[in-house]
């Protein structure tokens, strides 16, 4: 055993309302300048849809991504020395259109135009060739599943054999807001060929370093989620940083911190670094989410702690993880699951899949429908979060619906409903955490690499900060 | 003149080409990049980037070997000048097409494609230029030498081979380059000119090799300094 500290989100897709301020406050800090303007650390998608860049998830496109070979884990991108021939053109590289062509308006001539008998118009004008162009896709095109061939498109629809019609009485959707995973098996930072991509030791943070980077590109198409990118502007890699010089001073990351739908949970992971390998070649894609809730150790054990003391993790860290809400929600509620975890790459940030709204076939006169009634197909939501296992979709989207039972039943002044799997102590904490979602409740994490406290942290306040907002300078 | 052009100016070549990289890495390792463009024009690259440098990595192995090697090894071993001017031009001739052929499509695909623009700085419009220059004078020398239009007496091997070999003996023979046709002229003062540029473009990226991607872990931990 291995301990070692990962800094890990959960987002509550129950509650996301799709509005995308995580991408915009995100975007505001972090990639608003020249070569980063079609970069979104953060995006939300509309599933069923292609998503961003388009239909990043079909692997057999972009070869994103792990996969087993004779029992060996290799980048689905191919071997060192076959990446290395693709040097002068990679087929699986992604480009501008892929994304978007990023672009502004004119809207100067709002205010610079003479009297003329129609109003003027601002019109959009590439941010790439500074020249007039015609939108033809943007970042979220398929927001509320807008532009309905494409959301045909989506290939977990393709894979469960789901005919969706787009007739209203079918119709269905979600939101899944994406950022870097910060994966415990990152393949960007396999597929580095100049070693630029790390794992930071202390928080699991995967980052880029500007002055070892350069462009190999190859980092792009083997993320899986695509996010790393590309700056066409100083030709090096970028991705989310989680928000490090945040986290360093005991902040949650922008998008956590700016969140209206509160969906975001931050804290600390422990989990055995020389068991990641053994999970991550799992050899049946479907239990892949069971072996990594094996890698994720008690934090109140004391075996972990102390082979946490040994491998440096300080103190505020193991104080931290005992009353992360982050483990509490993937490995005592099992509550939360990895998005794709056929990838390989046993990604760090975790999603409770949502409730639909409204059931699909509603005609018992319950309070609520039964999991598998859901709009939604279980079969869908298994193809985003569990390589295609309904069962443990099930699992955890009953136990959501027991938590609504349990307390509109306190509510209404009535007794639990019996043979529930956990008693109603439980559920209320369930309730609490995921339901009120105080601030304080769902971001727990230690007060930082620099060893300040919170109180400190206040008194800097305004003192420190971006010294190149926009990064001119 | 001749004094500068083929004594001095190899070695002021030569020194900024190693002296000029040192201090760009040491002082500007962040723009230290491929600048690759694929991201900005993609299809366009598919042929024309393999092809350039597939040409690049022939004519190079071309020059090593007729510069390096003395005419006496090959007239040793056996090869007459003849068949040594079959096999050069059996190699070279195909290496010029992919090396000047992949050249002039990169060319077109940088200066006629709008949002190349983003990516070309005034740096790449003097690469294009002088590389450009070195590739056709020596292509077309040889060509020219070839169909024998360059005289029969001139053999490069016999001058300017040897010439180059002084330069790298660090006793510059000047008087070897008197007779050279003044297309191969043209076409070393270009190659030198090159040398001055490269450690000021983005000529640099051929310096990247990952060497040590193919002995380390696939996944890089570091702390944080």
């Amino acid at each position: 055993m291995k301990i070692k500290a990962q800094v890990c989100m959960v987002m509550n897709l129950d509650k996301c309302i799709g509005c995308h301020t995580c991408s915009i406050t995100c975007k505001n800090v972090w990639t608003n300048r020249p070569g980063a303007e079609y970069m979104y650390f953060n995006n939300v998608e509309t599933k069923p849809g292609i998503g961003y860049p388009k239909n990043w998830e079909d692997q057999e496109r972009w070869k994103g991504g792990w996969e087993l070979d004779g029992g060996d884990l290799v980048l689905k991108t191919g071997s060192k020395l076959g990446r290395i021939l693709k040097l002068f053109y990679h087929p699986e590289q992604p480009e501008m259109d892929d994304y978007y062509e990023p672009w502004t308006y004119d809207y100067e001539t709002l205010i610079t135009s003479p009297r003329k008998k129609h109003q003027p118009v601002a019109r959009p004008r590439s941010l790439i060739t500074q020249q007039r162009m015609e939108i033809k896709w943007g970042p979220n095109w398929n927001d509320d599943l807008a532009g309905g061939d494409d959301v045909r498109q989506d290939i977990n629809l393709k894979k469960i054999g789901e005919k969706i019609t787009l007739e209203f009485h079918d119709i269905f959707m979600k939101y899944l807001p994406r950022n870097c995973n910060h994966c415990l098996n990152p393949a960007c930072v396999a597929a580095c060929p100049s070693g630029a991509i790390y794992k930071r030791e202390e928080d699991g943070v995967v980052l880029v370093n500007q002055d070892i980077c350069r462009g190999w590109r190859h980092c792009v198409p083997a993320c899986p989620y695509k996010k790393v990118y590309y700056n066409w502007k100083t030709n090096k890699a970028e991705k989310c940083t989680f928000c490090f010089p945040r986290l360093e001073n005991g902040l949650p990351t922008v998008c956590t911190d700016t969140c209206v739908g509160r969906i975001r949970y931050m804290g600390i992971l422990l989990y055995d670094m020389n068991a990641v390998l053994d999970a991550a070649k799992t050899d049946d894609p479907k239990m892949i989410y069971a072996q990594m809730l094996g890698l994720i150790k008690d934090p109140n054990d004391p075996e972990v702690i102390k082979s946490a003391r040994k491998e440096g993790v300080s103190e505020a860290v193991l104080e931290a993880a005992k009353v992360s809400p982050v483990y509490q929600l993937i490995k005592g509620w099992n509550l939360a699951l990895p998005l794709h975890p056929e990838f390989r790459t046993l990604p760090m940030v975790w999603y409770i899949p949502p409730l639909s709204p409204i059931a699909k076939t509603f005609e018992d006169k319950v309070y609520l429908p039964k999991s598998e009634a859901m709009r939604i197909p279980l079969a869908y939501l298994a193809e985003l979060f569990t390589a295609g296992n309904t069962d443990i979709i099930m699992q955890t989207l009953q136990r959501l619906l027991d938590m609504r039972t349990v307390m509109r039943r306190k509510e209404v002044g009535e007794a639990p409903p019996q043979g529930l799997e956990f008693d109603a102590y439980e559920y209320e904490k369930m309730y609490k955490l995921l339901a009120i979602a105080k601030y304080s409740d769902r971001i727990k994490l230690p007060a930082g690499l620099q060893g300040k406290t919170h109180e400190q942290l206040r008194e800097l306040q305004g003192t420190a900060g971006y010294a190149c907002p926009g990064g001119f300078c | 003149m001749s004094g500068f052009f083929w004594g001095a100016l190899p070695y002021i070549a030569f020194t900024t080409l190693i002296v000029g990289t040192a201090y760009r890495y040491w002082t500007g390792e962040r723009g230290w990049t491929t600048k690759s463009s694929e991201f900005l024009a993609k299809d366009s690259l598919k042929v024309a980037g393999p092809m350039f440098h597939l040409g690049l990595a022939m004519a190079l192995g071309g020059h090593i070997i007729g510069i390096l090697i003395p005419k006496a090894i090959t007239d040793g071993v056996g090869i007459s000048e003849h068949l040594y001017h079959i096999i050069a031009l059996g190699g070279g001739i195909p290496a010029g097409i992919l090396f000047l052929g992949g050249f002039f499509m990169l060319m077109r695909r940088r200066f006629d494609n709008p949002r190349m623009k983003v990516n070309t700085s005034t740096s790449d419009g003097w690469i294009y230029l002088v590389l450009g220059l070195t590739i056709i004078t020596g292509f077309c020398g040889t060509l020219l030498n070839a169909v024998g239009l360059l005289g029969d007496e001139f053999n490069y091997r016999e001058c300017i081979s040897p010439w180059f070999r002084s330069v790298l003996a660090m006793s510059p023979d000047v008087s070897l380059m008197a007779d050279v046709p003044l297309i191969f002229k043209c076409h070393l003062l270009l190659a030198m000119l090159t040398m001055i540029m490269f450690p000021f473009t983005r000529l640099v990226h051929c310096l990247s090799f990952p060497f040590e991607y193919f002995m380390r872990a696939s996944i890089v931990y570091r702390r944080k300094v």
